[in-house]
């Protein structure tokens, strides 16, 4: 989280658009901005898990088989200006590269009688990314893939977002949702050309080109990124609803 | 008749009570943009809110927005029947819908704030 933050001073200075992109180590849950830590405490397969909560909205995400993103656009961007501009731009990027490989993708329409689900996976916001397998025998279902959520802040907008690579494997019932590898029936390894054709549609669509810089999105001794990561990491954040 | 009010370039605005009080809250603009309202955070009486910086949050379907304080002070009274009732904001944001009363350290400060001619020009500027 504090990584995410420096990343978004860092694009509001510079007026760029940067993307930091990354897995978990160990598995860990994030909770969204509002969430309660009484419900997630009260999910048994959650139960001696790592939990931190995020700055940003929505419901509880498992991570450990999945892509998380932190994107920051400066305020001035066109993408910033409207929340859902910034969600179109990054989703339909994904919804094409999935199309494109034989997928169902589409942009989901939103479920209220969805809305107080506690994970993320579970609920349907409009343009959550959801792939539906034809299924002739059984009533059509759809499988969310992507969803984001943002932290508005006054000089830049952070986007953060999960993509499921693949079904967590600790995790079962309703915390259990299949990802991208079981849609596609192919190996993980196999779902890295989607991601890089996502990214490449994404900067695309900015009429830019993707430069990427591997490793850490962050030095260790960066003191600003310390600092607040000790405010993330506190019991008083994670406890604050 | 309604007393003047003074804006914010991140939306919120104020007023200048009788009394000395500043009663702030978030434009019409901002609450359109923001769709469907879920949660609100608002600061205990008796915090300080300090002009630029977050003093309470918002969330709507898709993002949660920092509410920025227009000017410093200290919370004399907030709204604590809003965040249950969440559409006021947007059926009355200048009036039922304000957000939190402050002390303010310096009423000067509002006259670094945009007038009401400012900031409709801002806001006719910017896509909605």
């Amino acid at each position: 989280m504090a990584a995410d933050e420096a990343l978004s001073r860092f694009a509001e200075q510079t007026g760029q658009v940067l993307m930091r992109l990354y897995g978990w180590q160990p598995n860990t849950v994030s909770l969204g901005s509002f969430q309660g830590l009484a419900a997630a405490q009260g999910v048994s397969q959650l139960e001696g898990w790592p939990l931190v909560r995020r700055p940003s909205g929505g419901g509880a995400i498992v991570h450990g088989t999945d892509l998380t993103y932190g994107l920051a656009v400066p305020s001035e961007h066109p993408w910033s200006q409207r929340t859902e501009d910034l969600y179109a731009a990054v989703h339909s990027a994904l919804v094409a590269e999935l199309s494109e490989r034989g997928l169902e993708a589409r942009l989901a329409a939103s479920d209220p009688t969805r809305a107080e689900e506690f994970f993320c996976f579970s609920r349907r916001s409009f343009g959550d990314v959801v792939v539906q397998l034809p299924d002739a025998g059984a009533p059509a279902r759809d499988d969310k893939v992507l969803g984001s959520a943002q932290r508005r802040l006054a000089g830049v907008v952070l986007q953060h977002g999960s993509l499921l690579l693949r079904k967590h494997p600790l995790m079962s019932g309703a915390a259990s949702h299949p990802g991208l590898a079981e849609l596609a029936g192919v190996a993980e390894s196999d779902t890295d050309m989607m991601v890089r054709g996502w990214l490449e549609r994404l900067a695309a669509s900015l009429g830019g080109d993707l430069r990427e810089c591997a490793g850490p999105s962050w030095k260790s001794h960066d003191v600003d990124v310390v600092a607040k990561a000790r405010r993330y990491a506190s019991q008083d954040w994670l406890s604050r609803r | 008749m309604d007393r003047p009010r003074r804006y914010a370039k991140s939306h919120e605005w104020a007023r200048l009570e009788e009394d000395g009080t500043v009663t702030i809250g978030i434009s019409a603009y901002a609450v359109e943009a923001l769709t469907d309202l879920v949660f609100m955070q608002l600061p205990d009486v008796g915090a300080s809110v300090t002009a630029g910086e977050s003093f309470g949050e918002i969330e709507s379907v898709k993002a949660v927005s920092d509410l920025y304080a227009p000017i410093s002070g200290e919370v004399v009274a907030a709204n604590a029947e809003l965040p249950g009732q969440l559409e006021t904001l947007g059926s009355d944001p200048y009036g039922a819908g304000w957000i939190i009363r402050i002390k303010p350290e310096d009423p000067g400060q509002l006259e670094g704030l945009l007038d009401q001619a400012a900031y409709d020009a801002l806001t006719g500027s910017q896509p909605h």
